[in-house]
């Protein structure tokens, strides 16, 4: 009492309870003040580094994340997350320089200005082929172009979201729409899932092209339509026939069977590290047809045909690159 | 049609979040708005510039005796929110009143002639589907969830509603389509199921969702009361974000379940609840059915914070984060 006394004079008129009540108060905070008082510094040395509570922290909260270890809270309005690209960047890098040693021609020959439809011929499970052509892309020219990701690996766990941090979109009309008007270059396979069942019979022999979606879109948005043809990704999982009894157990479009998979279970699941090309063709621009060309069911179906053949020739010139399945020709680099 | 700020609305489903903020609002915004609100019982706390009627839209003669009330007030404009919040198991109790009490809400309006309808839907209606495009314009079909009896019947709804907008080109119709509303008061399953101390989520899907802050919400409803804004709008905030991220930013712990696993343990307690299977709600948390807000934004005005400022504010409310 005696130290609040001393502090807190008595008000004429105050009730003496209150004066009480208000006395006790400040000595209360006084000593808890006092007993949460932090020590000197040099008292408090200890052998752990400075910033252990801080590493602790973030060692708890990536355990307690582990099944969702995406790494920024930034994404763009697509879910595309620039850190959790670049911390996979060394991976890609591996892919493109080492495992696959990718070839890239014709690439230099894009005008300055985007965006740009690019269309290539699917093939593999996985859109490894996108990865490739995105990287190629953005090495190149700086700008990641986005790709589309067919429609039954987006219902695939743990795939998809990995495939939207990346900077793939469903394959649908509307996304491509969007992602055009809002800038962005796009990388279309309009095999469509017949492309990614090849078996490796048919491998390099392109199938029918949708129904003409990606020429009406160039069309409408007055995009010119870069043809690519992609060498290597279809035997990076050469399919050699299609299980369809498991398939329908496990609800799944068809099981591949591959010379390791799934005879070698999850690591049969690795691609095969085969030589790559990418050969980029000139850009083909419609925008002399006008916009109403989108309608003329019949010129699409010519277009979209016209190009099919420009993409199988452009496999075809990339398969002649090379020497063998694992190697260019010489005279190729 | 009347362009000018009505004098008489009426609010139908005074005791929800819309209809009780929304009340409020009109209150203190001016006193040559008159508020009339309905429910099925008094609110708790009922303001008193706020004239109160009764009404059970369950009750198979509801129409008439809205429409009554209406035409006796002369009501203007009507906000329709007498919608459950959430789910319940009596499945046919929510169709009556989600349907059928929305059938009636149209037809006492009609009677009673009033001028402008709006109505409270969800973006929960387009559905969470694989195969939806990122974002889903007002035009995309309304295709729910199969296992959603909640949202089936609001679908219903709105069907009944655009037949029923041909018929009366005279009534300015505004559905609003707001997507989950988030922020320090606003109450609902959502919210409690983002409120558990672990949430349980299904492991390896990761979709972008997007929230509406309550404010904006309001902000929106109220501009579609006072103002012409015939047709359908999405409301949603601005941005989206990854499911994880959210939970990252609440420091929030999650224990990320085979979503087999989830569905069977948490069979009964979602069916003793929302009268669903598990997957009706979860399925939100593994596809996308993120709404093409533009249109909503352009007619209503930008929303005032994004999904991730939404969520921030709800967090901070709730003093979930730990600062130190």
């Amino acid at each position: 009492m005696s130290v609040g006394d001393s502090q807190l004079r008595p008000l004429a008129g105050d009730d003496p309870a209150r004066v009480a009540a208000r006395v006790a108060l400040a000595e209360l905070r006084r000593e808890i003040r006092g007993r949460f008082a932090r020590a000197p510094v040099a008292a408090r040395r200890t052998a752990l580094p400075e910033d252990w509570e801080r590493r602790f922290e973030s060692l708890r909260e990536r355990l307690g994340t582990l099944g969702m270890r995406e790494r920024s809270g930034a994404v763009d309005e697509f879910g595309m997350d620039a850190e959790s690209l670049s911390a996979l960047r060394p991976l890609l890098d591996f892919l493109f320089d080492r495992y696959w040693r990718v070839a890239v021609g014709g690439i230099e020959a894009l005008p300055e200005r985007g965006p740009f439809l690019f269309v290539a011929n699917a093939a593999g499970i996985l859109p490894y082929d996108a990865l490739m052509i995105a990287h190629a892309v953005e090495r190149a020219r700086g700008e990641r172009p986005r790709f589309a990701v067919a429609d039954w690996l987006i219902t695939l766990p743990f795939v998809s979201p990995r495939l939207a941090r990346l900077g793939g979109v469903r394959a649908c009309p509307e996304n491509a729409l969007r992602l055009l008007a809002a800038g962005h270059s796009v990388a279309v396979f309009p095999e469509g899932a017949k492309g990614a069942a090849k078996t490796y019979r048919d491998r390099y022999r392109l199938a029918r092209f949708g129904r003409g979606g990606v020429v009406r879109l160039a069309i409408e948005r007055g995009v010119p339509v870069v043809p690519i043809g992609v060498v290597g990704a279809e035997e990076a999982h050469p399919i050699l026939f299609k299980a369809s009894a498991p398939a329908r157990a496990f609800g799944l479009p068809f099981v591949p069977v591959t010379p390791t998979f799934p005879w070698l279970g999850p690591l049969g699941a690795l691609p095969l590290p085969a030589q790559w090309v990418l050969r980029f063709g000139e850009p083909i621009s419609y925008a002399d047809l006008g916009r109403d060309a989108a309608r003329d069911a019949l010129l699409v179906s010519r277009l979209t045909e016209e190009l099919r053949a420009r993409i199988q020739s452009l496999v075809d010139a990339g398969l002649r690159a090379r020497e063998s399945v694992w190697s260019l020709a010489p005279g190729n680099s | 049609m009347s362009t000018s700020e009505p004098g008489v609305i009426a609010i139908l489903g005074l005791d929800s979040f819309v209809g009780h903020e929304l009340a409020l609002r009109l209150a203190e915004r001016s006193p040559a708005i008159r508020t009339v609100g309905l429910d099925v019982r008094r609110p708790y706390m009922l303001d008193e510039r706020v004239r109160f009627h009764p009404v059970d839209l369950t009750d198979p003669r509801a129409d008439a005796s809205l429409a009554e009330i209406l035409a006796q007030e002369r009501v203007e404009a009507v906000l329709h929110a007498a919608f459950r919040t959430d789910p319940t198991p009596d499945l046919e109790l929510d169709h009556e009143l989600d349907t059928i009490g929305s059938l009636h809400v149209m037809n006492a309006c009609a009677a009673a002639k009033v001028h402008r309808l709006v109505v409270a839907s969800s973006t929960m209606l387009y559905g969470p589907h694989p195969d939806n495009p990122n974002y889903l314009s007002e035009e995309h079909p309304l295709r729910g969830h199969p296992d959603a009896h909640s949202v089936r019947d609001r679908i219903e709804m709105e069907r009944l509603l655009g037949d029923w907008r041909i018929g009366h080109p005279d009534v300015e119709v505004s559905v609003l389509r707001a997507c989950w509303p988030i922020g320090p008061t606003v109450a609902n399953r959502v919210v409690q199921y983002f409120s558990l101390p672990v949430v349980p989520l299904p492991i390896g899907y990761d979709p972008l969702l997007q929230l509406v802050h309550e404010q904006d919400l309001l902000d929106a409803f109220e501009r579609a009361l006072l103002t012409s804004r015939p047709g359908v709008w999405n409301v949603v905030g601005s941005g989206v974000l990854p499911l994880s991220v959210l939970f990252r930013l609440a420091r929030k712990r999650t224990i990320p379940l085979p979503s087999a696993l989830l569905d069977r343990l948490s069979y009964y307690p979602s069916q003793g609840q929302t009268g669903d299977p598990p997957a009706a709600f979860f399925d939100y948390l593994r596809y996308l059915w993120v709404a093409d807000g533009q249109r909503g934004w352009d007619a209503f005005g930008e929303p005032v914070y994004s999904t991730k400022e939404a969520w921030i504010s709800f967090v901070s409310s709730r003093r979930m984060r730990r600062y130190r």
